[in-house]
Order: C-alpha cells, then sequence, then structure tokens
C-alpha cells in the first residue's frame, strides 16, 4: 500500500504541478504538491523516507523546471529531512501544528531559491520577489498542506474506528 | 281520450299549420330561457372539459417536441464550440506553417504541455526533446516574435526560459538607431534593455529586434516595442523598459529554431519578416 502511494506521488505529482495545476493558480502562483507531499510523507513516516521521497520529487520537478539541476532536489530532500525532525519532536500533530511546519518550511525552501535564482537587482526587486512569490508561495502551501492533512487525519480516524469495530481491513 | 285529444291536435296543424306552429313557439319562449341556463353551463363544462383534454394532449407532445428541441440545441452548441475551437487551431497553425515556411530558419514545431514546475522561474515545458533535436541554447519563437531560449532537453521534453525570466538574456538592436543593448527579463514579468549607449536618440514605441550576435536567434526577429527610456545622471549606459511582442501567457504552440539564420532587417511587424536566402530547408 505505501510503495503504491510512493510510486503515485512519484509519478503523479509532477505532471499535475505542470499541467492541470496552472488553472489553479492564484496570482500565478501554484501550490508546491512535492513540498507539500513531502512535507507530510516526513512529518508522519520520519525523516528518512521523507528525505528520499524529498530527493525523488525534487529530481524530477529538476527535469521540468528551468533552474539549476540538483536545486530542487537538495531542497526538497532537505524540506523532507527537517519534517521528519518536526514530526518527532512534535507529541501531538494539530492541523495547527501542521500549518506553521508547512509554512516554515516553505519559507525556508523559498529562500533557498532567493539566494539561488537571479531575481533581478537591488533591495527593490528582492522585496517584490519575497512579497510576490516568496510569501505567498508559502501561504499556499501551508493551507493546501494543512487541509490535505486534515483530510487524512480523518480518514486514518476512520478506518481505525471500523476496525476497532470489524477487525483489520486488510 | 288521449287518443282523440292528439288526433285533434294533429287535425288543427294540419288545418292551420301556420297559426299552431306561431302559438308552440309563444307558449315555447319563456320554457326555452330556463333551459338555457343549465344548457349553456353544461356547453361550457363540456368545452373545458375539451379544452383541457385537448391542451393537455396537445402539451405533452409539446413537452416531448421541447426535450428533443433542448437535446438537439445542447448538441449543436456542442459541435459549434468544436466547429469553432478547431477553426482557431487551423488558422493558429496556418499562420505558423506560413510563418515557418517564411523564415528561412530551420525550425522544429513543438506544443505548449505545461508550466515551469516551481514557481520560481518563467517557463515552458514543449512536447518536444532531444529526440526531436531539440538542443539547450536553441532560441523559441512565435509568428509575433521571441518566446525565449531552450535551457533543458529531455528525450521527449523540453524547458524554454521566457524572454520575460529575469535569468534570460538576448542581445538586441533598436530598429530604428540601430543601438545594441542585451534584454533581459525583469520580476515584473516584461523586459528590459540595458547598456543602451548614452547618445542614443532611442525613444518609446521603437521596435527592439534580435541582434543575431548571441543566441540561437537570428538577426531582425521582433522582441518588442519600447515603452519607457531611463536616463540616469552621471551613468554611462541608458536602458529601456520593454513590452514583449509575444503574450507568453497564452501560447499554445512555438516554433523552435534549430539552425538561425538572418531575417530581413527591414522588417517590421512580425507578419512581413522575409528570409533573406530564398531556398528552404525543410525538416
Amino acid at each position: 500500500m505505501k510503495r503504491a502511494l510512493y510510486a503515485g506521488l512519484v509519478l503523479g505529482l509532477v505532471p499535475i504541478q505542470t499541467t492541470v495545476l496552472q488553472y489553479a493558480s492564484i496570482g500565478g502562483i501554484r501550490p508546491d504538491l512535492c513540498l507539500i507531499a513531502v512535507c507530510l510523507v516526513g512529518f508522519v513516516a520520519g525523516e528518512r523516507e521523507g528525505m528520499l521521497l524529498g530527493f525523488v520529487l525534487g529530481l524530477i520537478q529538476d527535469l521540468f523546471s528551468a533552474g539549476d539541476p540538483g536545486l530542487n532536489l537538495v531542497t526538497k530532500g532537505l524540506i523532507g529531512f527537517l519534517a521528519g525532525l518536526v514530526g518527532k519532536l512534535l507529541a501531538n500533530a494539530t492541523p495547527v501544528a501542521m500549518l506553521a511546519t508547512l509554512l516554515g518550511l516553505s519559507v525556508v525552501s523559498g529562500t533557498v531559491f532567493l539566494m539561488a535564482v537571479r531575481v533581478g537587482e537591488g533591495l527593490a526587486d528582492l522585496f517584490f520577489v519575497t512579497r510576490s512569490v516568496l510569501l505567498p508561495q508559502a501561504l499556499i502551501d501551508a493551507v493546501v498542506g494543512t487541509g490535505a492533512y486534515w483530510l487524512i487525519a480523518r480518514r486514518g480516524q476512520a478506518d481505525q474506528a471500523t476496525q476497532e469495530k470489524h477487525g483489520p481491513l486488510w | 281520450m288521449v287518443l282523440v285529444l292528439f288526433a285533434l291536435l294533429v287535425s288543427v296543424f294540419l288545418v292551420l299549420p301556420k297559426q299552431t306552429r306561431s302559438l308552440l313557439q309563444h307558449l315555447g319562449q319563456p320554457l326555452a330561457q330556463i333551459v338555457a341556463f343549465p344548457l349553456g353551463a353544461l356547453a361550457a363544462l363540456d368545452r373545458s372539459l375539451r379544452e383541457a383534454w385537448g391542451g393537455y394532449v396537445a402539451l405533452r407532445h409539446v413537452y416531448d417536441e421541447n426535450h428533443r428541441l433542448r437535446r438537439e440545441i445542447e448538441f449543436l452548441r456542442g459541435q459549434n464550440s468544436e466547429l469553432r475551437e478547431v477553426a482557431t487551431a487551423s488558422q493558429r497553425l496556418a499562420a505558423l506553417l506560413e510563418f515557418k515556411e517564411g523564415t528561412g530558419s530551420e525550425t522544429i514545431a513543438a506544443q505548449v504541455i505545461g508550466r515551469d514546475a516551481t514557481s520560481w522561474y518563467r517557463a515552458l515545458v514543449l512536447n518536444r526533446g532531444e529526440r526531436d533535436g531539440i538542443r539547450p541554447e536553441m532560441g523559441v519563437m512565435t509568428q509575433a516574435g521571441v518566446v525565449g531560449r531552450v535551457v533543458k532537453a529531455n528525450s521527449s521534453t523540453a524547458v524554454v526560459l521566457l524572454i520575460t525570466d529575469p535569468n534570460n538574456a538576448v542581445t538586441g538592436l533598436i530598429q530604428r538607431t540601430r543601438d545594441e543593448g542585451i534584454v533581459e527579463g525583469t520580476v515584473r514579468g516584461l523586459a528590459r534593455m540595458k547598456y543602451i549607449p548614452l547618445l542614443s536618440a532611442a525613444r518609446v514605441g521603437d521596435t527592439v529586434v534580435t541582434s543575431g550576435l548571441t543566441g540561437g536567434f537570428p538577426k531582425g526577429l521582433v522582441i518588442g516595442s519600447v515603452r519607457s527610456i531611463e536616463r540616469v545622471e552621471g551613468d554611462l549606459f541608458q536602458s529601456a523598459d520593454i513590452t514583449p511582442e509575444v503574450d507568453v501567457s497564452k501560447l499554445e504552440e512555438v516554433l523552435v529554431i534549430s539552425t538561425p539564420r538572418q531575417f530581413d532587417e527591414r522588417a517590421t511587424d512580425a507578419g512581413s519578416l522575409l528570409p533573406k536566402q530564398p531556398e528552404k530547408r525543410e525538416r
């Protein structure tokens, strides 16, 4: 089940990100599905799995992005690892904790990009990119990711209740 | 007794027919009036029922017809929309083909299948890659002008960095004044021409074309038009904001320039771009 899920994420997320997600953009900013998936996996399954999935998804994202090869690979791997650490530290993963984690990790990822990408000249351009790309991106990632986490947690609770009542599902 | 009365009445009828009818007419008038009320009521009821029935039956047919017509309208609307889409695509592709034939450069037509996988770059993903002969640094254009350049080529896809991205730079030429400079993208999604000589007489509205010195573009391909010019006191050069000729947000098909040749420098608009050399090399 887990392998199928990871295979689905690896094969499906970047194509969705590059094609259909453009219709769901707000002010030209789309949620970074790869970052959200890596964060959730790291948060739930630990830093090792988060980092590995981050490497794979980042690599695929690099293939379909104009950025330097390896930039997404490293960033997503780092984000997966950090998400795993945060997941370990938090005793109770509430949606608010998830929102804060995603917001923070998306800002970290954005800062790496801000340093690596040429964003124009001078402080005015830097502030413009921070205001128009980095912060909206972090906000969208946090909201979408928290929504996804809430849905997964609800589904998990429902499955647990069914198992307690009727025995294991599989 | 009754028979006698009946016989007498018949006799009167036969002897005095006209008078008898008139008498009977007068005697029957009030009765006729009395009977007229229920008759009228019944007739009205009958008419109402007939109308109601007729209406019901007719409405059933109308409902069916309405339903059929609605379905027909929906079908025709769908067909109309499809035909419009085909016509638009056909016009677009015909224009692209005409342009491709007129460029003289060897080009590869490609479809835009997506946008950059991150929000940090202004880039497109094409449905052609190394397998089709696309290599990094090749220029990308449409009949309107410069789109960008290929930065990555996978086996079946390629990533094109748009002219409006700050990481992109193309050598440009102000067509009227012949002043050269470097055209870069800006963070606000426009382009900016830098290093224009201070003595240049460039003005708003001037067309900027590719100079052909660097990159995968031939000389004379339209980049955009000058929007504003900035002259800073003490600077050695001036710079100009440029509105790109191509609306990069609505691109569906593009041409990747595999071997650039020179365009006619006198060309001022995309539609009149002509190759210097008449022979064509088709792929």
